[in-house]
């Protein structure tokens, strides 16, 4: 069977594939999700969910990774992370005679293609695609809920020093949109801009949205006062393990979302 | 130095803190920026104004000061005109300090410009000791050598440092080794000017000192000076005051070499007098140079030590053409 990846490399996966190095957190937990987990035998050391993840050799950090530990486990598929500094890694793999195929994870509408193709190179596709309408339901069931009459907008603080937010280019951005809010520099292409702490008084958002150690800093970090939302205190504190993959708990965190912003569950 | 030139000096620094004031990413009508200052008007603008531009242009006055100072001092210690604390390794050194302490979590803004300063004694220390090896304390082409080796040895000391740390500290310390005033708040420019005081006082007690060492070291030592005291004394002071500033804002170079040149050339002859020039012109230089690296790409900003240098590189290269 012949994959077309997002290299624009030509893979030819022959037998379903039964070692699978995955150097990315999404497709391991996709692999695990569509009942392929007991084949994986490398993953990144950020790969932590599901917990039987955790089992599996940590091979580093996924970015231009270690091609000799990676051979070191005798795969016969190895997926990895569409980014240039892995273009290497692949070549360099697909020399050694391995199936590598690179995918892009940057947005929801990528998680049904990377369902597909995974579930093709372990042969069983309809477990992938019982996963990835299973999730589009729950996307969909979310976004259906009711809309408030004045959509509230959201800064989603990523870093600080200097400050970094997510743009429209990221899938977070889509996801505040399905939760019913929108994301205050959703303006901005790039998946993760670098913005200002002045643009953003001036851009006035309804809440701050960031995991438990950030919340911290906003919380006790001068500048941020002069952030309207800061001095109401209007901080949401987001679970970064349950949103921090667009995964196949996507409608877990959309509906997160829904209850952190809105205040109310689907159920 | 002629009346006049403190003038030009004077409303130089007083222009560039209204601009610094006035101009940002989000564009304000002069007017608002004018009520702001007085907490009248929209609770944002005011916020905006009085919580992060006013701290931020009092860091960039008091981080030009320093370093304004800081080179105006080493260039009359040395003898060269090329002498300033980010090319003598000074900067990277205290850079280093700094990281150390960061990373032990002694961040206090009280503390850090002493940890950067234990730091940049270090780097002066295996500067000078080189320089001596080579038989040519004297010479300020061996100086600025070793100094840019000792530079480039302290950024390879960063980098191991940061790869066991954090992923966060990795990026926060990158981001402060560019230099940066987007961290500015009153408690930590109270720390830094009040440091800078201490350390601008220090070099005016020691600026007859560095008048005589200016002179060059036989004279000087023909007047009775001790050249080898009276060079460590004064380039230890300066490299307090450059250590003040990697502290307050990261490295910012550049700044040192170029203000002191300005002040020389609108007149002033005596070394206290282009210490106390390059204090105001530092911070004018600072301040504008801060302008830019905000409003050039915004909403983003350019990191304000690459700012520096885009106007420093080339003045330098200018005046080491001419220096033969």
């Amino acid at each position: 069977m012949l994959i077309l990846d997002d290299f624009a490399d030509s893979v030819m996966v022959g037998r379903p594939a039964t070692r699978i190095v995955s150097l990315n957190p999404v497709t391991t937990e996709i692999l695990f999700a569509i009942g392929a987990g007991a084949r994986v035998v490398g993953r990144t050391h950020f790969d932590l969910y599901p917990g039987a993840a955790r089992v599996v050799a940590d091979l580093g950090d996924g970015m231009k990774p270690n091609v000799e530990a990676v051979l070191g486990v005798h795969p016969d598929l190895v997926v990895l992370y569409a980014s240039n500094v892995n273009r290497g890694a692949a070549e360099r793999l697909r020399h050694a005679g391995i199936a590598t195929i690179a995918l892009r994870t940057d947005h929801i509408s990528d998680f049904r293609r990377t369902v597909r193709f995974l579930a093709r190179a372990v042969g069983d596709t309809s477990a992938g695609n019982l996963v990835a309408d299973s999730v589009e339901q729950s996307l969909r069931a979310v976004r259906a809920m009711p809309r408030p009459a004045t959509q509230p907008t959201v800064f989603w603080f990523i870093w600080e020093t200097p400050l970094y937010t997510i743009g429209r280019g990221s899938y977070l951005s889509e996801l505040l949109e399905i939760a019913g809010a929108s994301n205050v520099f959703g303006d901005l292409a790039a998946a993760s801009p670098q913005v200002t702490l002045e643009e953003l008084v001036r851009r006035n958002p309804t809440f701050i949205l960031t995991g438990p150690q950030n919340a911290a800093r906003v919380r006790s970090g001068a500048p941020w006062k002069a952030v309207p939302a800061v001095r109401a205190g209007r901080i949401l504190v987001v679970d970064t393990t349950l949103v921090g993959r667009p995964g196949p708990r996507l409608g877990e965190a959309a509906r997160h979302l829904r209850a952190l912003i809105l205040g109310d569950t689907t159920r | 130095m002629p009346r006049s030139t403190w003038v030009t000096l004077l409303v130089a620094l007083a222009g560039a803190t209204l601009l610094g004031l006035a101009l940002g990413p989000v564009a304000l009508s002069p007017a608002t920026v004018w009520d702001a200052l007085f907490g009248r008007g929209d609770t944002n603008v005011v916020a905006i104004v009085q919580t992060l531009r006013m701290p931020r242009v009092a860091l960039g006055l008091v981080i030009g000061a320093g370093l304004g100072m800081s080179g105006a001092a080493l260039q009359g210690t040395l003898r060269n005109p090329l002498a300033e604390p980010y090319l003598l390794g000074v900067s990277g050194g205290a850079a280093v300090g700094a990281v150390v302490a960061v990373a032990l979590h002694v961040n206090a803004p009280s503390v850090l410009p002493v940890a950067a300063f234990a730091g940049a004694a270090l780097a002066v220390a295996l500067v000078l000791l080189v320089a001596r090896a080579a038989g040519a304390r004297g010479d300020p082409r061996i100086l600025l050598m070793a100094g840019v080796v000792v530079g480039a040895f302290a950024n390879a000391v960063i980098m191991v440092l940061l790869t066991g740390a954090a992923d966060d500290t990795v990026r926060g310390a990158l981001w402060w080794m560019m230099g940066s005033l987007g961290d500015a708040t009153w408690a930590g420019a109270r720390w830094v000017a009040l440091y800078t005081v201490a350390g601008g006082a220090l070099l005016f007690a020691l600026s007859r000192e560095i008048e005589l060492l200016a002179l060059g070291e036989d004279p000087a030592a023909a007047l009775g000076v001790d050249v080898e005291r009276a060079t460590q004394r004064a380039y230890l002071a300066a490299s307090f005051l450059a250590a003040v500033t990697v502290a307050g804002a990261g490295l910012v170079g550049f700044v040192g070499l170029v203000v002191p040149a300005i002040v020389r050339g609108l007149g002033a002859r005596s070394v206290r007098a282009v210490i106390a020039g390059s204090a105001f012109a530092g911070g004018t230089l600072v301040v504008v140079a801060d302008i830019v690296a905000r409003t050039a790409r915004a909403p983003s900003e350019l990191p304000l030590g690459a700012v520096t240098a885009i106007v420093g590189v080339p003045f330098f290269l200018s005046r080491l053409r001419r220096m033969r």
